[in-house]
């Protein structure tokens, strides 16, 4: 026996096995944890995780729905030793639950919906790069460690710390596997355009991590068209689909653009807000294409000046602007894009990552303290 | 609603029979674990008028109840 301390542990710390397997039942017994084996957060492996931490290990820096634990360094360090972190990704994975503290990001509503949506970490910039978070060949998952273990860090947090259990806090109606761990960089080096950290507002030398609460990816598979309007056309078909929550909530979609379709639809000439401009105007469904009660009682209700008294032949937006949709790169070579669904009653929030005298940070080494 | 309860309001919570664990969970977190819940079955989503009917029926007999309970 050795003592460990515990993700949800009222940071007391707890006795228990530091042996892998034992750990594991451990963790079952006690109702840690998503299932999958986890390293044991002992004491020693918390603090060499917290060496990568310049705040205070007992400071909330925000609280986690719907049980509203406090999310101090400390108890976040131990859910990334869980998840199998190296210390250096700990400013990143403190990062993305910070953002989620932002009211704006509905942090009460995403976890305990009954739709299957759940944080998906975008990261941009240099320290993207450092930690080789992965952009490129199956960026989505699995692996490698740093996407993996990100990831799975976050969701574990959100479950110790927030309470998220299946059922009882967590009420995703069937969920889906992407609340094991979704972490993406966008593949900046091969996007023909300014990357979403300088879209939502920051230097192009920044790295910044934005949440968004999203489904798994759906993908958009275009081999034949040679110009943006053929591949923007095929992806607005898959994105214009009666049962998402972006028909009938006013969110922010996702498209993943892999770079061979990025470069045939820059090569067109198309700019990024030309993207989203043809994707608001052409993602659209007739309101004949919805079953009738869900136009009776869900759209001309919830948006009685738009489809109150409108024809069936009224066309239903994906987004309620076209600046509403996220357009990232990501993948290697190939022509499969992704569309990836979002919740509703919700904003992403992107933030970047700054030292503590609060200067934006060029490098992860920059976070290591003295411990 | 556990801060109108806080305030002296007397409040009351409808949900549905799965989501008694959370409403149950969001009240302790709330800081009122007692606060009164009424209990319907599910679903309401998806239903059509006359279940709609049945179920308020259903929550107006524990509303009075909890009224009831008050005056004591």
């Amino acid at each position: 026996m050795s003592t460990t301390t515990v993700g949800s542990a009222q940071d007391s710390y707890i006795e228990a096995p530091d042996d892998i397997e034992a750990a594991y039942e451990f963790c079952e017994k006690n109702g840690f944890g998503d299932g999958l084996p986890v390293i044991p957060p002992t004491i020693e492996r918390v603090e060499r995780m917290l060496m990568f931490c310049d705040r205070p290990r007992d400071q909330p820096i925000m609280t986690v729905a719907p049980s509203y634990g406090d999310a101090t360094p400390l108890r976040i360090a131990a859910n990334a030793v869980m998840a199998g972190c190296r210390p250096e990704y700990f400013p990143i994975v403190m990062l993305a639950l910070e953002a989620m503290g932002d009211d704006a990001y509905n942090l009460y509503g995403v976890q305990a919906t009954t739709h299957p949506c759940t944080p998906l970490i975008i990261v941009n910039g240099p320290i993207a790069r450092e930690l080789q978070i992965n952009s490129g060949f199956r960026a989505f998952g699995a692996g490698p460690r740093s996407n993996a273990s990100i990831g799975r860090a976050v969701h574990l947090s959100l479950l110790n710390i927030g309470g998220a259990k299946p059922g009882a806090g967590d009420m995703a109606t069937a969920g889906t596997p992407a609340k094991y761990s979704y972490c993406v960089a966008e593949n900046e080096a091969e996007s023909p355009w300014a990357p979403l950290s300088v879209e939502e507002g920051f230097p192009s030398d920044s790295t910044t991590v934005t949440v968004v609460a999203a489904e798994g990816p759906h993908n958009v598979n275009d081999h034949e068209s040679t110009s943006a309007e053929g591949i923007l056309k095929t992806i607005a078909g898959t994105v214009a689909i009666t049962g998402s929550n972006n028909a009938h909530h006013e969110s922010r979609p996702v498209i993943a653009l892999c770079p061979e379709h990025a470069a045939t639809i820059a090569g067109s000439g198309f700019s990024k807000s030309d993207v989203k401009k043809y994707l608001h105007e052409n993602a659209r469904i007739p309101l004949s294409k919805f079953s009738a009660e869900n136009v009776d009682r869900r759209l001309r209700k919830k948006f009685p000046e738009r489809y109150g008294n409108a024809s069936l032949d009224t066309l239903v937006p994906m987004a309620k602007q076209p600046e509403d949709y996220i357009v990232i790169v990501v993948g290697g070579a190939g022509k499969h894009s992704a569309f990836i669904p979002t919740f509703g009653s919700h904003r992403p929030v992107t933030l970047a990552l700054k030292r503590n005298d609060g200067q934006l940070a060029r490098s992860i080494q920059e976070f290591r303290t003295a411990r | 609603m556990c801060e109108l309860q806080k305030r002296g309001v007397a409040t009351a919570v409808i949900c549905s029979e799965p989501f008694f664990r959370v409403a149950k969970a969001q009240a302790s977190a709330g800081g009122v674990p007692d606060l009164p819940l009424i209990v319907i079955p599910h679903p309401l989503g998806g239903t059509g008028l006359d279940v709609v009917k049945s179920r308020a029926g259903i929550a107006y007999e524990q509303l009075i109840q909890i009224i009831r309970d008050l005056q004591r």
